[in-house]
């Protein structure tokens, strides 16, 4: 259990980098209260969004047995984006949902649609084919379908100016502008949605010898299968809510943690939100020291490192078991 | 079909299994007893397998398949699998799990979602790998072991789920021929603790050596149903076959020329 204390502390220097590295100034006392408070929320929503994700990357990739799945691979954050836009959209044209839903919870209910729309095609799909191929093709499709319906989305916004603002700056994903209301309204979904998923872990160690075995060996697969999808699809949706479309967390994070945690869910999935949360924290902490003129997107570190990862991956596991 | 103990025996009445259009099984009608072991019999293709993987409820079948005159068919999944474990020719397993992990899948029946394991499940665990003569693979990583060694394993998962019933899919395929005599020798010692157990076997000899009653499927039809000695007799090998059985020392087999 020496897993633990390290993720700890880790978090623990993280979480002080993060309130302390920045551009503002700390030693002007009128702006540092604000400062800090800012700072604070980004860290939240960070480690929010690290955790959410890296929990979605460890449930999809039992899901579809496949170590190389995670939400952003298989379009999943590019559903819930586009969905969140949809629901931005919607709420700034026609002011729907306006008088009873508020325009917090619109967009995440947006992302949660987007999220399980997206799974579901591929759930229905790999009912027929199921090779890691046919996953990742699949997964491609969804997302470059899910980022164009996402440019017909931004260049309707267009009309309004204030509107085209919010929705390209959601699209690009970012957890600086993140507030104390988008947390309150994120924090109790990912919460729910964590403990759903590790409820559902052992379920899940069953699926990891295919569904036959897994339903010979007492599992409802069907059910297995739909609500992982579906605690799945919130953890983006949440993410999304608060980080926008940050991608490969979800692969990164459980990668490095197996050989530590081992591959049975509910040791891994815990391990995971921790390590997720502080990944996440750190990629913030270095989009900040970047020299740039303005920010670096949040979601281009994590490309940064996760797309090489997932190119090493496919090499070994192609190499290991020929695409099986 | 209780006796005693909670042995269950399994009961099949007129099942049939259509898979795309295609009748692969068709009035399958069997008795299984504790203590005893069936074997399935028959040509590639003769339907086997699918009888097997209906019989353990995986497959969409018409008729009835009854345990203690309860329908499987009205089982929940959990109920079914406390009660009838079926063990894959070779699991689809790729992830770096233990040996004691993949036992332990097992016990999810017994199981709540929480994940500890009470003394009950360890014990079963143990008593598993004991009698499959695995204790020795405990902390090796499954997908690392040898076919063998791998289907005792998946016999131990079978029995950490206390099923009384057994359902055993090739065990000796694969395998050579030290391997498969410790498969076979394991199946009559949890014949002798009363397990109902039903196998599909490729070798005639495994099955005379080790089964007491046989069923011989061809396209999907029971040929003949009986003692395995009078099952894996000259005519019914024959006609589903078609080569001669000669009885020497050893069981051997030649091409039909249709003469006796």
């Amino acid at each position: 259990m020496r897993l633990y204390p390290l993720l700890f502390l880790l978090l623990l220097v993280a979480g002080a980098l993060a309130v302390l590295v920045g551009s503002g100034d700390l030693t002007d006392p009128e702006l540092r209260d604000t400062f800090l408070k800012l700072r604070g929320y980004r860290l939240a929503a960070a480690f929010l969004a690290g955790a959410a994700l890296a929990v979605g990357g460890v449930v999809v990739q039992g899901l579809f047995r496949n170590p190389l799945a995670s939400p952003s691979v298989l379009g999943t954050t590019a559903g819930a984006s586009f969905g969140g836009q949809v629901a931005l959209l919607t709420y700034g044209l026609a002011g729907v949902g306006g008088s009873f839903v508020v325009p917090e919870m619109t967009v995440p209910i947006g992302c949660f649609i987007g999220a399980l729309a997206s799974l579901a095609v591929l759930l229905l799909f790999l009912r027929v084919t199921q090779d890691l191929l046919a996953l990742l093709l699949t997964g491609f499709v969804l997302s470059a379908l899910f980022l164009s319906l996402s440019a017909f989305v931004t260049s309707v916004a267009q009309e309004t100016w204030e509107l085209g603002r919010a929705v390209v700056s959601f699209s690009l994903g970012s957890v600086s502008g993140t507030g104390p209301r988008q947390l309150a309204f994120a924090l109790p979904l990912i919460a729910v949605a964590l403990v759903a998923c590790w409820f559902w872990g052992r379920s899940l160690d069953l699926l990891l010898s295919g569904e036959e075995e897994a339903q010979s060996m007492g599992a409802n697969v069907g059910a297995v299968r739909w609500w992982s999808a579906i605690w799945v699809s919130v953890l983006v949706a949440g993410a999304v809510s608060v980080g926008g479309n940050v991608g490969f967390v979800g692969l990164v994070v459980p990668h490095m943690l197996r050989p530590f945690a081992g591959t049975k869910h509910q040791r891994l999935i815990p391990a995971a939100a921790l390590a997720g949360g502080v990944f996440l924290v750190a990629c913030d902490i270095i989009a900040r020291v970047i020299p740039s003129r303005s920010e670096i997107p949040l979601g281009v570190v994590t490309g940064l490192i996760g797309a090489p990862l997932f190119l090493l991956l496919l090499i070994r596991l192609r190499r290991e078991r020929a695409y099986a | 079909m209780r006796n005693g103990d909670g042995h269950l025996g399994l009961r099949a009445q007129g099942v049939s299994v259509t898979l795309g259009g295609r009748t692969v099984l068709r009035d399958v009608s069997l008795e299984a007893h504790p203590g005893e072991v069936l074997a399935l019999l028959g040509p590639n293709g003769a339907g086997k397998s699918t009888l097997l993987k209906a019989l353990a409820g995986l497959l969409p079948y018409e008729g009835h398949v009854e345990i203690a005159d309860a329908d499987v068919a009205s089982l929940s999944s959990r109920a079914r699998a406390k009660r009838i474990s079926y063990v894959p020719q070779r699991s689809l397993l790729r992830s770096a799990l233990s040996v004691e992990e993949v036992v332990a899948l097992g016990r999810y029946v017994h199981g709540g979602s929480f994940g500890g394991m009470s003394k009950n499940d360890r014990d079963a665990i143990n008593h598993a790998l004991q009698t499959a003569h695995a204790d020795v693979l405990r902390d090796r990583i499954f997908t690392q072991l040898s076919v063998g060694e791998q289907q005792r394993v998946l016999l131990a998962r079978a029995l950490a789920s206390d099923a009384p019933i057994l359902l055993l899919d090739e065990p000796t395929a694969a395998l050579d021929v030290g391997e498969g005599m410790a498969v076979l020798r394991l199946i009559r010692t949890l014949a002798a603790r009363k397990h109902t157990l039903i196998v599909v076997l490729h070798d005639l000899a495994d099955a005379l050596s080790t089964t007491d009653r046989a069923l011989l499927l061809k396209d999907g039809r029971v040929v003949e149903q009986g003692r395995t000695g009078d099952v894996v007799s000259p005519e019914p090998i024959r006609s589903v076959y078609g080569v001669k059985l000669i009885e020497n020392a050893r069981i051997g087999f030649a091409p039909d020329t249709g003469t006796e």
